[in-house]
C-alpha cells in the first residue's frame, strides 16, 4: 500500500494551489460582495483544460482521472468553496457524456467542453424530486424526429450560463421511465427562470431552469429510453459525491490553516491561544478531521481510478468530509472567538459555505442508508 | 536565441527555524526540509521564457543540486523551459562557489552553443552572488549583475539596465555574455496545468562528475578555495527596560531616551 | 619565490565614483588597520582605478595607507568588470597579497566575484566580522539563511584571502598619516575585455541622506498597517532629522525603496539612534540594527522579539504615541 502521492500529482497540486492563490484568491471580496460569478476566470481554467481532466485525450481532455480531479477540486476550495463547487459541476455535467454518449455525440460535445469553451452541467432536482428523483415530473414525448420536453428544475448550478446541460425528463412511467437528454441552452423552448439568493458559495449561481415545449432532436437521446435513473444516477454518485467531498476535504485544509494562523497570533494571558489546552484539542480535532477525510477521499478517488466498484466508498468519503467541513468550520469560527464572527476574517465564509455541501448530490441521509446497505450485507 | 538558466534549489524559508546545528558535528541539520526555487530562480526563467517567446529559440535549466532536487527541475520544465540539466554528484558535496561555477561551466560547455546565460542575483540560501560573475568567468563571457530590464539591438547586442547604489546603469554587451536579475525585473508566471502535463516529455539529464571529464579534487571539499570553519546561531542579546501604561507617561521616558542617544 | 621576510600586505579595494571616494572605502581602511596590527603590522596597500583621479590618492595617506596602485586610464573611467578585472588580476599574480578587502556594493561584489575565479582564490560575501586567526589566517564571518546561522569562512590554501565587507559594518578610520607613495601601474587591455560600454548612468530622483551613514535612524514594520499610518513614521523622522528605513513588507507596499530596507538582505546600519515602529523584531532585521548604540522599540504587541533586543521598550498603539511623540518633540525645538 503506497500512500505517496506521485510527483506529477504533487506538481499538479502545486500548479493548481498557485493559481488558486494568485488568481481567484483577490477576486474573493467582489464575489462575496455581488454574488457575480468571475467569468474570465473560467476561461482560464478552461484554456488550462481544468473541465477536461476527466475527458479521454482523443476528445481534448487530458484524462489525469479521478485522483487528480480530487485534489484540483481540494486545492480550488481551499482557496473559494465557490469556485471548487463551479468546477465540480462543469465535471458532473460532463460525466453522463464521457460515460455513456455515443460516438458521435462525444464527438460533437467533448472537445468544446474539455476546453471550457461549453460549459455543462446536470438538472435532475424538481420541486417534486430532489432526494427521491422517480418524484420529478417532467417529461419528454417522442414527436418524430424531437423530443419535446416540458417541466421546471430547480437548484440547478450554472442552470443560467450552462451550454450544455443533462436533463433527466420521464418518458414513461416506473423505474425505467427515465430518460437523459443532452439540452443545449440554444434550443427552442429552453428558459431560465428564477436564480436564488443564497446565504452562501457566493459566486456560483443556483436558479431554475424550464422547458416548455423545448424541442430536443431525437440524435441527443443519452444511451436509451429507460436509461435516464441509470445515467444521472451514475454520474451524481460518482462524480458529484467525490466532488462534494473534494469541496469538503479543501475547505477543511483552509479551515485548519487558518485556526493554526490565529492560535499563533493571539495573545491571552501572556502566551499565543495556541498554547492552551483548550484550543489545541479543537485544533486537534479539526487535524484528524482533515486526515481522516483525505484517506477517504482518495481512496474512492483511486478506486473509480482503477475502474472498481466505488459507489460506497464514495457515499463515505462524500458523508465524512461534508460533515466535518460544517464541524471543523465553527471549530474554526470558535477558535476565533469575536473575531469569527467578522467578515474581516475568512472563517466565516467557511461556516457559510460549508453548509450545502451537506445537502448536494446526496444529503447525508441518503449517503447513510447507502452505507448501511452496504454494511448490513458485508459485515455478517 | 539558446538562453541557459542556472538556478539554485534551496531549503524552503517556511522550514528554516527547523535548522539545526549539530553540538557534536557542528555541521548544519537540514533534513526533511524540502527544497525549492528561489524567488530570483524564478525570475531568471521567467526572463528566458519571455526572451524565448519574444526570439525563439530554447531555454535550458541547470542546476548543481542534491538528487532531491529533480523536483525542482521538473518544475522548471513545467514552467515552460525546454530542458533541464541536474548536476548531482557526491563528489560536488561542499562545493563553495568557485567549484560550483567550475562544475556548472562544465556542464554548459557540454550543453553546447548558447548566447546568452541567466541566473539570480543572489541564491536563497547561501545569498553570496559569486556564482554568476564566477560562471561568467570560466566561461570568459562578459557579465552584468542586477539586471532589470533586458532587449537585443538589430546587430545582435545586448542593453541592460542595471541596479547600482542610488539609481541604475545602462550598458551596451557583446554576446555570449551572461546576466543576473534583480527582483524587480518581472513577476514570474504561475505553473500552468499544461505546463504540468508538457513537463513529462521534456528531457531531464542527470550528469556526475565523471560525465563533464571533472575529477573529484577539482569540485568539492578538497577543490573549494574556501572552507566552512565555525557555525554558530547568533543570539541577540539587548535587555531593556519595556514599559506600558499611560501615553504621555510614555512619551516622556521616549523624550529622556531620545536625548541620552543624541544630546 | 615569495620573500618571506617580507611585510605582508592587505589591499583594500577604493570604490570611486566621478571623483568621489564612497565612504565604505574608508570604513574597509579601518577594518584594514585592525587586521594589519595582528599580522605583524601589514601594509595597507590601496587599490584605486579609474581616469583623471590621481588627486584622489592623497586623501588616502591620512588612514594609514602605505601605498597606493593607481591605474588610470581613459577605459577605466567608468566601472566595468573587464577591464577592472584585467588590471587588477595582473597586479595580484604579480604580487599575492595575503587580504584583499573589497566593499559588498553592487561595484565591489561584481568585481571581486569575477576576480576570485580569474586568480583561483577564495572570497567570502558581505562579512560582519573579520578577524586573524592563531594561525594568521583571515576569519571571515558571513551570515547565512537570511542571517538565522552565522558561519566562519577560511581560505586556507589561496592568497590572497578575499572577502566583501558591507557599508556600516566598520567606522571611518581616523589616523596615522603616512607619507605618500603612489605608484602607477601600466593598463594593457586585450580587444576582448572591451565586449561591454557603459551607455548611461542615471541618478535617483531624491536625495536622502543614506542609512548606513544616519545618525538617526526611524523605522517602520509590519505594524504599520496602511500609507496613511506610514506618515506618521516618516513625520517622526523629519522631526528628529533622521532617515527613514524599513523592513520587507513596507518595501513590498511600496511605502520604501531597496536601499531603505534594514536587515540581513537590506542595510547594516550604526545610528546613534534606532527608533523601530510596529516592527515584530525577526531576526532577519535584528541583524541590521544591532550595533546601533541606542534601540527604542513601538510596538503593541508585548512579545514582540524586538523588546529583547531594545533598551527602551514602549507597548503601545503607535497611532497613539507617535502622534503626541511628534508634538512633544516639535514643542522642544
Amino acid at each position: 500500500m503506497d500512500f505517496q502521492l506521485s510527483p506529477q500529482l504533487e506538481l499538479l497540486r502545486k500548479s493548481i494551489r498557485e493559481f488558486a492563490e494568485g488568481a481567484v484568491a483577490p477576486r474573493i471580496p467582489h464575489m462575496e460582495e455581488t454574488d457575480e460569478v468571475p467569468w474570465d476566470l473560467y476561461r482560464e481554467m478552461g484554456k488550462q483544460l481544468y473541465m477536461g481532466i476527466m475527458i479521454p485525450k482523443e476528445y481534448g481532455g487530458t484524462n489525469l482521472g479521478n485522483l487528480a480531479r480530487m485534489i484540483m477540486i481540494e486545492e480550488l476550495a481551499r482557496v473559494s468553496a465557490s469556485i471548487g463547487m463551479a468546477m465540480q459541476i462543469f465535471h458532473l455535467g460532463i460525466a453522463p457524456l464521457t460515460d455513456f454518449a455515443n460516438e458521435e455525440q462525444k464527438k460533437k460535445y467533448l472537445p468544446s467542453l474539455a476546453k471550457g469553451e461549453r460549459l455543462a452541467t446536470i438538472a435532475v432536482t424538481e420541486a417534486t424530486g430532489g432526494s427521491d428523483p422517480t418524484g420529478i415530473q417532467s417529461t419528454a414525448k417522442l414527436e418524430g424526429d424531437h423530443y419535446v420536453l416540458n417541466g421546471r428544475k430547480c437548484f440547478i448550478t450554472h442552470g443560467h450560463v450552462a451550454d450544455t446541460i443533462t436533463i433527466m425528463a420521464k418518458t414513461g412511467e416506473g423505474p425505467k421511465g427515465f430518460s437523459a437528454f443532452l439540452v443545449e441552452k440554444s434550443f427552442p423552448g429552453f428558459k431560465v427562470g428564477r436564480k436564488e439568493k443564497k446565504f452562501g458559495l457566493h459566486g456560483c449561481n443556483t436558479g431554475e431552469i424550464v422547458m416548455e415545449n423545448c424541442l430536443v432532436p431525437r440524435a441527443n437521446l443519452l444511451g436509451n429510453e429507460g436509461d435516464g435513473l441509470k445515467i444521472c444516477m451514475a454520474g451524481i454518485s460518482e462524480v458529484g459525491r467525490a466532488g462534494m467531498a473534494g469541496c469538503g476535504l479543501g475547505l477543511i485544509q483552509a479551515c485548519l490553516e487558518a485556526s493554526v494562523k490565529f492560535a499563533n497570533e493571539r495573545i491571552l494571558g501572556g502566551k499565543p491561544i495556541s498554547q492552551h489546552q483548550g484550543i489545541q484539542w479543537l485544533i486537534s480535532d479539526i487535524y484528524v478531521d482533515l486526515e481522516a477525510s483525505r484517506l477517504l477521499c482518495y481512496r474512492a478517488a483511486w478506486l473509480r481510478d482503477q475502474k472498481l466498484r466505488c459507489d460506497t466508498e464514495m457515499a463515505l468519503a462524500k458523508f465524512y468530509a461534508t460533515e466535518a467541513a460544517v464541524r471543523c468550520a465553527k471549530k474554526a469560527v470558535d477558535i476565533h472567538g469575536g473575531y469569527g464572527y467578522m467578515m474581516e476574517y475568512p472563517v466565516q465564509r467557511y461556516y457559510r459555505d460549508a453548509e450545502i455541501l451537506i445537502a448536494s448530490a446526496g444529503t447525508s441521509e441518503i449517503q447513510r442508508i447507502i452505507m448501511a446497505r452496504k454494511a448490513l450485507t458485508s459485515f455478517k | 536565441m539558446d538562453i541557459v538558466v542556472c538556478v539554485k534549489p534551496a531549503p524552503d524559508p517556511k522550514f528554516w527555524e527547523r535548522i539545526q546545528l549539530d553540538p557534536i558535528t557542528k555541521a548544519l541539520r537540514r533534513e526533511g526540509i524540502p527544497s525549492v526555487l528561489g524567488p530570483l530562480d524564478k525570475r531568471a526563467l521567467e526572463e528566458g521564457l519571455r526572451l524565448k517567446e519574444k526570439y525563439g529559440g530554447k531555454v535550458r535549466t541547470i542546476a548543481m543540486a542534491p538528487l532531491g532536487a529533480r523536483d525542482n527541475l521538473v518544475e522548471t520544465l513545467a514552467m515552460g523551459a525546454d530542458e533541464a540539466y541536474l548536476l548531482s554528484d557526491r563528489a560536488f558535496a561542499g562545493s563553495d562557489t568557485w567549484a560550483t561555477s567550475y562544475a556548472l561551466s562544465k556542464a554548459i560547455k557540454k550543453i553546447g552553443k548558447f548566447d546568452l546565460i541567466i541566473c539570480g542575483e543572489w541564491s536563497l540560501d547561501g545569498s553570496t552572488g559569486h556564482v554568476g560573475p564566477q560562471l561568467a568567468e570560466f566561461l570568459d563571457i562578459p557579465h552584468i549583475t542586477r539586471t532589470v530590464a533586458i532587449e537585443f539591438t538589430e546587430e545582435g547586442a545586448l542593453y541592460t539596465r542595471s541596479l547600482m547604489e542610488g539609481g541604475c546603469r545602462i550598458l551596451e554587451t557583446s554576446l555570449p555574455a551572461l546576466i543576473t536579475v534583480a527582483r524587480e525585473i518581472n513577476t514570474p508566471r504561475f505553473i500552468s496545468l499544461m505546463g504540468v502535463l508538457e513537463a513529462e516529455n521534456k528531457p531531464l539529464t542527470i550528469w556526475g562528475a565523471s560525465e563533464l571529464g571533472i575529477k573529484p579534487e577539482e569540485v568539492g571539499f578538497s577543490g573549494s578555495p574556501t572552507q566552512t570553519g565555525e557555525i554558530f546561531m547568533p543570539e541577540m542579546k539587548r535587555k531593556g527596560v519595556i514599559l506600558q501604561g499611560e501615553p504621555d507617561e510614555l512619551i516622556a521616558e521616549v523624550i529622556q531616551k531620545i536625548r541620552q542617544a543624541i544630546g | 619565490m615569495k620573500d618571506l621576510q617580507a611585510k605582508k600586505e592587505i589591499w583594500v579595494f577604493i570604490e570611486q565614483q566621478e571623483g568621489c571616494i564612497a565612504e565604505v572605502s574608508f570604513e574597509l581602511l579601518q577594518a584594514a588597520g585592525f587586521l594589519a596590527q595582528k599580522l605583524d603590522q601589514a601594509e595597507i596597500i590601496a587599490i584605486l582605478l579609474g581616469h583623471k583621479i590621481r588627486d584622489l590618492a592623497y586623501s588616502l595617506f591620512s588612514f594609514g595607507v602605505e601605498k597606493v596602485l593607481l591605474a588610470d586610464h581613459p577605459c577605466l573611467e567608468n566601472y566595468l568588470t573587464l577591464p577592472y578585472t584585467r588590471v587588477i588580476s595582473q597586479l595580484i599574480m604579480k604580487k599575492r597579497p595575503e587580504v584583499f578587502l573589497l566593499p559588498a556594493t553592487t561595484v565591489g561584489s561584481d568585481l571581486a566575484a569575477r576576480l576570485a575565479a580569474r586568480v583561483r582564490t577564495g572570497l567570502s560575501a558581505h562579512c560582519t566580522q573579520l578577524d586573524i586567526d592563531e594561525k594568521g589566517k583571515l576569519k571571515q564571518v558571513v551570515p547565512a539563511f537570511g542571517g538565522q546561522v552565522m558561519a566562519t569562512i577560511l581560505c586556507p590554501r589561496h592568497l590572497p584571502q578575499m572577502a566583501t565587507v558591507r557599508p556600516g559594518v566598520y567606522r571611518r578610520a581616523i589616523g596615522h598619516e603616512k607619507t605618500p607613495v603612489i605608484e602607477e601601474v601600466p593598463v594593457e587591455l586585450n580587444p576582448a575585455d572591451l565586449r561591454q560600454k557603459v551607455l548611461k548612468v542615471e541618478r535617483a530622483k531624491e536625495f536622502t541622506c543614506s542609512l548606513e551613514e544616519a545618525e538617526i535612524v526611524v523605522a517602520g514594520g509590519a505594524g504599520i498597517g496602511n500609507r496613511e499610518d506610514w506618515k506618521l513614521v516618516e513625520r517622526l523622522a523629519e522631526v528628529l532629522q533622521g532617515t527613514v528605513g524599513g523592513t520587507r513588507p513596507p518595501l513590498d507596499e511600496g511605502w520604501i525603496r531597496e536601499e531603505q530596507m534594514i536587515g540581513q538582505s537590506g542595510k547594516t546600519i550604526r545610528p546613534k539612534l534606532y527608533i523601530g515602529v510596529g516592527i515584530s523584531g525577526v531576526i532577519q532585521h535584528v541583524v541590521g540594527i544591532q550595533e546601533a548604540k541606542t534601540i527604542i522599540a513601538i510596538n503593541n504587541d508585548p512579545k514582540a522579539a524586538i523588546f529583547q533586543n531594545a533598551d527602551l521598550g514602549i507597548v503601545a498603539d503607535f497611532r497613539q504615541i507617535l502622534p503626541k511623540l511628534i508634538a512633544a518633540l516639535e514643542k522642544r525645538k
